[in-house]
This record gives C-alpha cells, sequence and structure tokens, in this order.
C-alpha cells in the first residue's frame, strides 16, 4: 500500500507543454518536409495516379536533356550567387564591425541603424528600388555616375546576361550586410578592452593587431554568418521573382534553383507544372544543404574554437 | 608631448567616419531616392532625379492613383495578423516547450530536444508541396490562418533552442521558492521564468518578425487570393500593374516602406540589442 | 637603466579630475606599490606610466628617457593584468613569444628568453595548452612570464591577485615577491589590499581620492602615517580614532580619559591608537573607562571591541584567554609611545614634542 502513496504522479504537464509545438513542428513542417522528398520517388503512372519510381526522377534530372541544362544552370548560378555573398559580404561586415567597435566612436548607434535598414526591408522593395536605380529609363545611376565622371560606365546591369546575376547577388548583399555586421560586431565588443591593451604593450597594434588577436576570435561568428548564409542563399528566390519575373531572366542568366523550383512545380508560360519533378528539385536541394550544413558541423565549427575570455 | 598620442587616435578616427559615413550612405540612399521622388511630377522625375522636391512642384498625384485602386491598408492589415500571431504562437509554444526540457528530467528529454532543434536547419520551403496539399486537404487554402500555421512551425525550432538555453540559467531557488509556496507549473512559466527571460524572447521576436513580414513565397503559394494578400505579395502585384506611371510606382513602394521604416525606427534599439544577445548598450 | 620618474603628471576625463600633480621618484630595482581605496586613481596612475592613456599634464621618464609620447611596446614596460589578458586562442608559448616576434627579435634569443621564463615560473608543463585549459593561478603565471620574457626595465601590475582565491593569493604573492629578488627589477605594483602592499613594497604610495596621501616604506607608514586617512588604511584592524580635545600638553579623550600630548597640539584633534597600544585593566584604574562590548577570538590572539564613556567604539589586541567577560567595565590604558594626533579638521598628523615619544604617558594620568 506504501508503493502505491510513494509512486511518483504523472506529470501531465510536461506533455501538455511539450504538446502544441512538437504538433505543430511534426504536421506543417516534418511532415510535409518529408512527404515532399517522398513525392519525387514517384511519377506518374500509365492511369495517371502516382507510380513509385525508385530514383528514376532523379537520374532524369541530371540526365535527360530537358531538364539537365537548366538543373546544372540554376545550381552554378546558385553557387557564383553564394560565392559573391562571402567574398563581398564578409570582408565588409567585418570591415564595418571593426570600425564600430573602435573605441567609442561618436555617432556608432546611428550608423549602426541606418547600416542595417535595407535588411528591415522586403525583397519586393529592395528589388523594385534597385530596379528603378539601375534602369537605363530613369536614368539615376548613370546621373550619378557621371558625376564622378564614371558615366561611361553605366550599363542597364540587370537586363545584360553576363552581368545580371552579379547585380543580383550585390544588391542582396547590400540588403543584408547589416546582419554579419551585427554579429561580427558583437563577437568584437565581447573581447575585453585589456587583452587590446596587452597586445599594445606586446607592440601589436593597428592592422597587426586586428589580423593577430580580433580576427582569430571572431572566426566563429564568421562560421556562423557563413552558414547561415549558404542556407538562405540556396533557399532564395523571392529578390530575382520581384527583380527578374519566374522565368529569371535574361535567358534564364538569374536562375537559381529556388526560382526553378517554383517554375517546375506551378508550371508557367512555357511549361505545365509538374508534381514530382519539383518535389525531385526540392530533394536535390535538401541534400545540398545537408552537405552545407555536415560540412560546416564536422569540417568548419570543430576547428573554431569557441574561446573562453 | 601628449599630442603624438592624441593626433594617431583623430585621424583613425577620421578615416572610420569617412567609411562609415560611406556606406551610411549607400545604405539609405535609394531608400530616400524613392520617397523624395514620390513627391515630384513626372518632369521632375527624370529631369532632376537628385533634387529635393521644391515647394511649387510638389505633388501627391502618384499616391491619388495608387489610393484610388490599391488596398494597401488591407495588405498590412493581412500582414500585421499574420506577423503578431506567428510571433504570439511561436512565443507561447516555444516557451512552453522549451520550460518542458530544461526544467523536467524525463525519458526522452534530450531525444525530443534534438528532434525539435534538427528543424534550425530544415528549410521548410523544400516541403511547400505538402504543405500545399496538407492545406488543400484541411480546406485553409487561401486563408491568413494557413499562413500563421506554416510561420509559427518555420519559426519553433529556433524559439525552442534559444528559451531553453536562457531558460536553462533562472535560478532554480526562484522556482522551487515558487514550489514551496504552492504555485503551480504553470504559474511558474508565465509568471516567473517568462519574465525573466526577456532577453531571448526579443531576439526570438527579432530572428522571426523580419522573414515573416518580408516573406513572398507562402503567401504567393498558399495566399495568393485578393482578401488574403499580405503586404508583401500586394506590393509585388500591385507595382506590376504601373509599371509605367512611375508616380504611382514610387508612391506604391513609399507607402510600402514607411510602415515598416516608422517600426524600425522605433525598435531599432531593442532589434539591435536582441540581435546581439544584449552585448549591445 | 629601470629607474622611472613622474613629474607633474595629471589626469582628467572631461571636467573630473581623477588625478592630481603626481611627483615620484623610483629608483632601479625598487619594488613600489601603490595602494588605495577603489576608484582612487592607481589604475588610471599605472596606465598613463604604461602609455594606455594620455597624461593631461607631466611626463614619463624612464631610464632617463622621456617616454611621455612613445607607445606601450617603446616604453620598455611589461604590465601584468587583473584579468591576466591571455590571448586566448594562443598556447602558453604563444602568448610568451607574440610580442617578441612582433618585435623581429631573433629566434634564438625568443627560445633563449622562453626557457628563462619557463625556468622561473615552473611553466614547462603547460606550453602547449592554451589559456582556457588552465586554472586561475597557472594562467596568473603565464601572463608574469608573458612580462618576464620582454626584459622590461619597468614592470607594471595592475591589482594581479584580485582574481584568485585567498590561499592562493598568498601563494603567488610569496612567488612575485621572490622573483622581484631574483630580478632585481623596478616594479610597480597596484593594489586595494594593504596587506599585500605591506608585505611586498619598499617602498608604497598611499592614493586617496586622485591625490598622493604619503609615500614611504612600510614601517614608515605605520609607524609616522601622514595624515587619518593613511593611519586608518594602513595596519589590520585600523587603527582607533577617537575624539579629543588638547591644550596645554594634555589631551583629554572620550570625555573621560586626560592624557599627556605634544604641546603643538590645541583645540579638537583625533587620536589614533592602534589596536595594539592599549592595555587592558580591570575597571576603576587609571585610564579610559569602557565596557567590553564582544570579544573575537582567532586562535593566537582575539580583539576585544569596548566602547568608551562617550560612545566610541574601540578595537583591542588581547591574549586568546584574556578572560574578559561581556558587558564587564575594564580600563584601557594607552603604552607608551602608542599615541598619533591628527587635527581634527584637517586630519594632518600634529607633530609629536621631542618627548612625547619618551614619556611613559599613560603612567600619569591626571
Ligand atoms: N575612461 C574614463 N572616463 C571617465 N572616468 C574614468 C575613466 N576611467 C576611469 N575613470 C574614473 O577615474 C577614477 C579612477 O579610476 P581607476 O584609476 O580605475 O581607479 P582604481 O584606483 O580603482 O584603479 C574613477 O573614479 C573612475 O570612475
Ligand atoms: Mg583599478
Amino acid at each position: 500500500m506504501a508503493t502505491s502513496a510513494q509512486r511518483k504522479p504523472i506529470r501531465w504537464h510536461i506533455g501538455v507543454l511539450l504538446a502544441p509545438a512538437i504538433l505543430i513542428y511534426t504536421v506543417i513542417m516534418l511532415l510535409p518536409v518529408f512527404d515532399s522528398l517522398r513525392m519525387s520517388l514517384y511519377g506518374k503512372g500509365p492511369d495517371g495516379a502516382p507510380m513509385f519510381v525508385g530514383l528514376a526522377n532523379y537520374t532524369t534530372l541530371l540526365t535527360d536533356s530537358y531538364w539537365q541544362g537548366p538543373f546544372w544552370n540554376a545550381l552554378w548560378n546558385n553557387v557564383v550567387f553564394f560565392i559573391i555573398h562571402m567574398l563581398v559580404q564578409n570582408p565588409i561586415g567585418i570591415l564595418l564591425a571593426a570600425l564600430l567597435s573602435l573605441g567609442k566612436l561618436p555617432g556608432r548607434e546611428f550608423y549602426r541603424t541606418a547600416l542595417f535598414l535595407p535588411t528591415m526591408l522586403s525583397f519586393v522593395i529592395v528589388g523594385f528600388v534597385w530596379k528603378l536605380i539601375l534602369s537605363p529609363a530613369w536614368g539615376v545611376s548613370k546621373t550619378l555616375l557621371g558625376s564622378v565622371g564614371l558615366g561611361s560606365w553605366f550599363a542597364p546591369w540587370l537586363g545584360q546576361p553576363d552581368t545580371a546575376l552579379i547585380t543580383l547577388a550585390l544588391i542582396s548583399v547590400w540588403q543584408f550586410i547589416g546582419l554579419p555586421m551585427m554579429l561580427i560586431y558583437a563577437a568584437m565588443i565581447a573581447i575585453p578592452d585589456e587583452l587590446m591593451e596587452a597586445a599594445s604593450c606586446d607592440g601589436v597594434t593597428g592592422i597587426n593587431q586586428f589580423f593577430k588577436i580580433k580576427l582569430p576570435l571572431i572566426w566563429p561568428s564568421i562560421g556562423v554568418v557563413s552558414i547561415l548564409t549558404f542556407v538562405g542563399n540556396f533557399n532564395a528566390f523571392d529578390l530575382i521573382y520581384v527583380s527578374q519575373g519566374a522565368l529569371a531572366g535574361p535567358n534564364f542568366s538569374t536562375d537559381i534553383l529556388g526560382t526553378l523550383l517554383y517554375r517546375t512545380f506551378f508550371g508557367n508560360q512555357l511549361q505545365s507544372g509538374d508534381p514530382f519533378m519539383g518535389a525531385t528539385i526540392a530533394g536535390a536541394m535538401f541534400l545540398i544543404i545537408l552537405c552545407g550544413v555536415c560540412v560546416y558541423l564536422y569540417g568548419v565549427q570543430r576547428r573554431l574554437a569557441y574561446y573562453q575570455m | 608631448m601628449t599630442q603624438g598620442i592624441a593626433r594617431r587616435f583623430q585621424i583613425s578616427t577620421l578615416a572610420a567616419h569617412l567609411v562609415l559615413i560611406g556606406f551610411t550612405l549607400l545604405a539609405l540612399a535609394p531608400t530616400l531616392l524613392v520617397i523624395m521622388n514620390s513627391f515630384k511630377p513626372r518632369k521632375e522625375i527624370f529631369g532632376a532625379p537628385l533634387a529635393l522636391p521644391s515647394f511649387e512642384t510638389i505633388t501627391l498625384i502618384g499616391y491619388d492613383t495608387v489610393l484610388k485602386r490599391g488596398d494597401i491598408l488591407h495588405y498590412f492589415q493581412n500582414s500585421l495578423i499574420v506577423t503578431v500571431c506567428a510571433l504570439f504562437f511561436i512565443i507561447l509554444f516555444g516557451a512552453m516547450a522549451a520550460f518542458a526540457l530544461s526544467e523536467y528530467r524525463f525519458p526522452g528529454n534530450r531525444l525530443i530536444g534534438l528532434f525539435l532543434v534538427m528543424g534550425i536547419m530544415v528549410p521548410i520551403r523544400l516541403g511547400t508541396v505538402g504543405i500545399l496539399k496538407l492545406m488543400v486537404s484541411l480546406g485553409l487554402a487561401n486563408t491568413l490562418f494557413a499562413l500563421i500555421l506554416v510561420y509559427t512551425a518555420q519559426g519553433l525550432p529556433m524559439a525552442v533552442f534559444v528559451m531553453s538555453e536562457f531558460m536553462r540559467q533562472v535560478s532554480d531557488d526562484l522556482k522551487n521558492a515558487a514550489r514551496v509556496d504552492g504555485l503551480s507549473e504553470y504559474t511558474i512559466l508565465f509568471r516567473l521564468v517568462l519574465p525573466v527571460v526577456r532577453p531571448a524572447i526579443a531576439t526570438i521576436a527579432v530572428f522571426t518578425m523580419v522573414p515573416i513580414w518580408n516573406d513572398l513565397w507562402f503567401p504567393l503559394v498558399l495566399a495568393p487570393g485578393e482578401s488574403t494578400r499580405t503586404m508583401t505579395l500586394g506590393a509585388q502585384s500591385f507595382i506590376g500593374q504601373f509599371i509605367t506611371d512611375w508616380n504611382a510606382v514610387l508612391a506604391a513602394l513609399t507607402l510600402a516602406i514607411v510602415p515598416m521604416l516608422i517600426l524600425y525606427l522605433m525598435f531599432s534599439r531593442q532589434l539591435i540589442r536582441g540581435i546581439t544577445a544584449g552585448a549591445v548598450k | 637603466m629601470g629607474k622611472l620618474v613622474l613629474e607633474g603628471i595629471s589626469k582628467r576625463f572631461g571636467a573630473v579630475e581623477v588625478l592630481k600633480t603626481v611627483d615620484l621618484d623610483v629608483a632601479d630595482g625598487e619594488f613600489i606599490v601603490i595602494v588605495g581605496p577603489s576608484g582612487c586613481g592607481k589604475s588610471t596612475l599605472l596606465r598613463i606610466i604604461a602609455g594606455l592613456s594620455d597624461q593631461s599634464t607631466g611626463k614619463v621618464l624612464i631610464g632617463g628617457r622621456d617616454v611621455s609620447s612613445q607607445p606601450p611596446s617603446k616604453r620598455g614596460i611589461a604590465m601584468v593584468f587583473q584579468s591576466y589578458a591571455l590571448y586566448p586562442h594562443l598556447t602558453v608559448e604563444g602568448n610568451l613569444t607574440l610580442g617578441l616576434k612582433q618585435a623581429r627579435t631573433a629566434a634564438s634569443l625568443i627560445a633563449e628568453r622562453v626557457a628563462e621564463a619557463v625556468r622561473i615560473l615552473a611553466l614547462e608543463p603547460f606550453l602547449k595548452r592554451r589559456p582556457g585549459e588552465l586554472s586561475g593561478g597557472q594562467r596568473q603565471r603565464v601572463a608574469i612570464g608573458r612580462a618576464i620574457v620582454r626584459h622590461p626595465e619597468v614592470f607594471l601590475f595592475d591589482e594581479p591577485l584580485s582574481n584568485l582565491d585567498a590561499a592562493l593569493r598568498n601563494q603567488v604573492r610569496a612567488e612575485i615577491a621572490d622573483l622581484h629578488r631574483r630580478l632585481g627589477a623596478t616594479m610597480v605594483y597596484v593594489t586595494h589590499d594593504q596587506v599585500e602592499a605591506m608585505t611586498l613594497a619598499d617602498r608604497i604610495i598611499v592614493m586617496n581620492g586622485g591625490i598622493v596621501q604619503q609615500i614611504g616604506t612600510p614601517s614608515e607608514l605605520y609607524r609616522r602615517p601622514a595624515n587619518a586617512f593613511v593611519a586608518t588604511f594602513i595596519g589590520s584592524p585600523g587603527m582607533n580614532m577617537v575624539p579629543g580635545t588638547a591644550g596645554g600638553g594634555v589631551l583629554t579623550l572620550a570625555g573621560s580619559g586626560r592624557l599627556p600630548c605634544s604641546a603643538a597640539a590645541n583645540g579638537a584633534v583625533t587620536a589614533g591608537i592602534r589596536p595594539n597600544g592599549f592595555e587592558v585593566l580591570p575597571g576603576g584604574n587609571d585610564g579610559l573607562a569602557g565596557t567590553v562590548i564582544a570579544s573575537e577570538y582567532l586562535g593566537a590572539e582575539s580583539f576585544l571591541r569596548v566602547r568608551l564613556a562617550d560612545g566610541t567604539v574601540v578595537t583591542v589586541h588581547e591574549h586568546p584567554d584574556h578572560g574578559w567577560l561581556i558587558d564587564q567595565p575594564v580600563t584601557l590604558r594607552l603604552r607608551p609611545g602608542n599615541l598619533h594626533l591628527f587635527d581634527a579638521e584637517s586630519g594632518l598628523r600634529i607633530a609629536e614634542g621631542p618627548d612625547a615619544a619618551a614619556q611613559p604617558a599613560a603612567a600619569r594620568v591626571a
């Protein structure tokens, strides 16, 4: 009798607390993602009903002459899009963070607020604003460049196949520069003043101080920024859809996986929607992102020690 | 004698200001350019795009066109409903789950934690096909509720992760004192723990609010109908209609920017503090 | 060589003057401790010597060279910080060598210097570890090692023991004293702890509110504190300060006791008597009448808290097994040569007459 009295009561509240989150997360997010991945293993059977086809869709995507071209094109564009982000966004983000963390720079709050502002704007606004500004019809850019004597440099960058993608990547960097800046800034101001003073006693000053002391201490933040950028870039869609349309013109030169997925699944002027191939592209994106995340977790993050300061 | 150090300091500060001012101009100019030109007559938009609107020629013709045709206010309301509700559910359900995971030891605790947090790395967009099927079968296609559900699911993993980290740091003494006083576990969570982890909530709010407000993908896929259009989707299709009427396009863009701008200026301090996890004063 | 001279150093932050004209002459090889309560400007002074912040006026000379406008690395100093400030991403070896490598020192010389520091501080087992993998005491040794390898003319320490626990603090303190003996280098050491100051220093600088109160050897400060602040700050437990009036060579204390004193004293004064300056006698004897209100037993000794007639409470040193009871009336008699007089208003020491210290003061209470 004593045992039953002593047994712990069932802690219902644990279940009550966990249930909503698990339910919504599983039903709305996980199951559909798995459903999509599963769907990529099916195709339209002869009777119109779905039919299991194994990895045939993936083979089609990679080898079929109709699918192969657009897929590799989109993947390559996506890689270029990511590389431009890494090359431009990280150095500028670090530079801005380093400048903001210089002593007690007057006005840094203003700079911080202003530099972060574009991040708050939606892709739609950013896409259109830049489309207008770069439009030869308006000519603002030409006037601006002309005023510094570079008028002849101007070209309709968004309209030319060989410059459109780079231009869009730079616009995207313009929009999101605030995030890497803030994350790296936070890491920099967490470095104790005494450490920098010790460095100047050791004669490590100026640019040396940055490369020998600060940079090694902010690598982890740069790692986080990079993986966030990677996941973001391989999911990107909005900016290109808004400024170039679903066809990612001119001539698919700005087509990335996100726009390819959208076109494939929902169809467009050129083709009707194909949910199975859409799911296959989603599956491919999933694998790419998974690979990226794994490389980061096992290859990069382990080597970037978080130093106790 | 002491000028040496002082002067070196001033030169580097000056250089820092110059670079920062350059980037600040680059960040602000496009937005300012659009707002400025939205008040000018067509001739000036093209003739002197960089000039401030002058008193004699200032015009609201673009706004006139836009407000007559579009339903910007309605779109804005939709966006607000979706963002606020999603944020509310993310924080409510996220806090509940995070409390359960960080406060109690029970079998499967770590496993459930991992299961939930794994979602940070899974882009929900890749499940779009499945989500659309699900929403159609639930009869939720073209409703704001569908968007709220999706955004809640999307934001939960991050919320659970951040809040359970913070909740682990809340003093046990505080909670045990409350238990001795006979407070229920729910009261402890909502009355004691949540107020203490306010910085975590700020961080989560920032990280989830911006992508939700700005999202184009799910509104386009799940709720493209006129009555459920969000600001982002509305502005997108709307500007498309006026693409040759520069006054209207600039006015529409301004109308889309200004609410966000005001919100941002009001909350930028908290927002930046949230991103840097309180490191910025 | 390691001579350090400060000429008229002052520092203001905006309108606030945190250092008021400090002049100082440190001999080569001297161990100087700057002591004072928190916020009195010790770190500011040390940072000015190091070149980490600018003085508002004045000059810093090291080894006879005016280094006032030199950057820290060119001043021939090395600094040990309170938080150690070790480079977290470098191994102990990397921490020791970074400064030398920066100065493009020859590899053979670097190896020699590191070997020397490693030998002195017994750092061998930690060379390949990072600071995060060391205990507090080990980190502090590495920080000191980083200073040693620079072969500075002057070592600067800013509260180097504050982050250590009590036991470790005593040990590292002894190590620093030992280090000074071995290297014979000039050292300037900042602390808020007067015990550290007394045990380490050749000379102590007592500061308060940005003003140097007194400079002298530990025994000078203890025996002849220049003012009431130094008197209460140096020594533990602190000196008892009892209000009184003096006139015609007679001092009236705490409303009761009357003592002979220096003829120079006149009017309201503060009498300073250290806890071991009293002898406790049963109540009713000649001396200051009081009541025991508490007794603190410390094993080797004990301290009595005694309330005097006017309500002033004084601390008195006693044998551990003194036998006095709480609430028992006692008489405190001053031991000869234990009276310090300070002006009640300015707090400045009142010079004793030629005979004051020699007279058996307590013996002749009127
Ligand atoms: N950068 C600064 N700006 C303004 N006041 C300062 C600054 N640094 C120190 N102070 C002030 O100078 C005084 C002395 O500080 P410090 O030298 O650090 O004292 P401590 O003796 O405790 O080391 C303090 O009152 C402090 O508030
Ligand atoms: Mg200090």
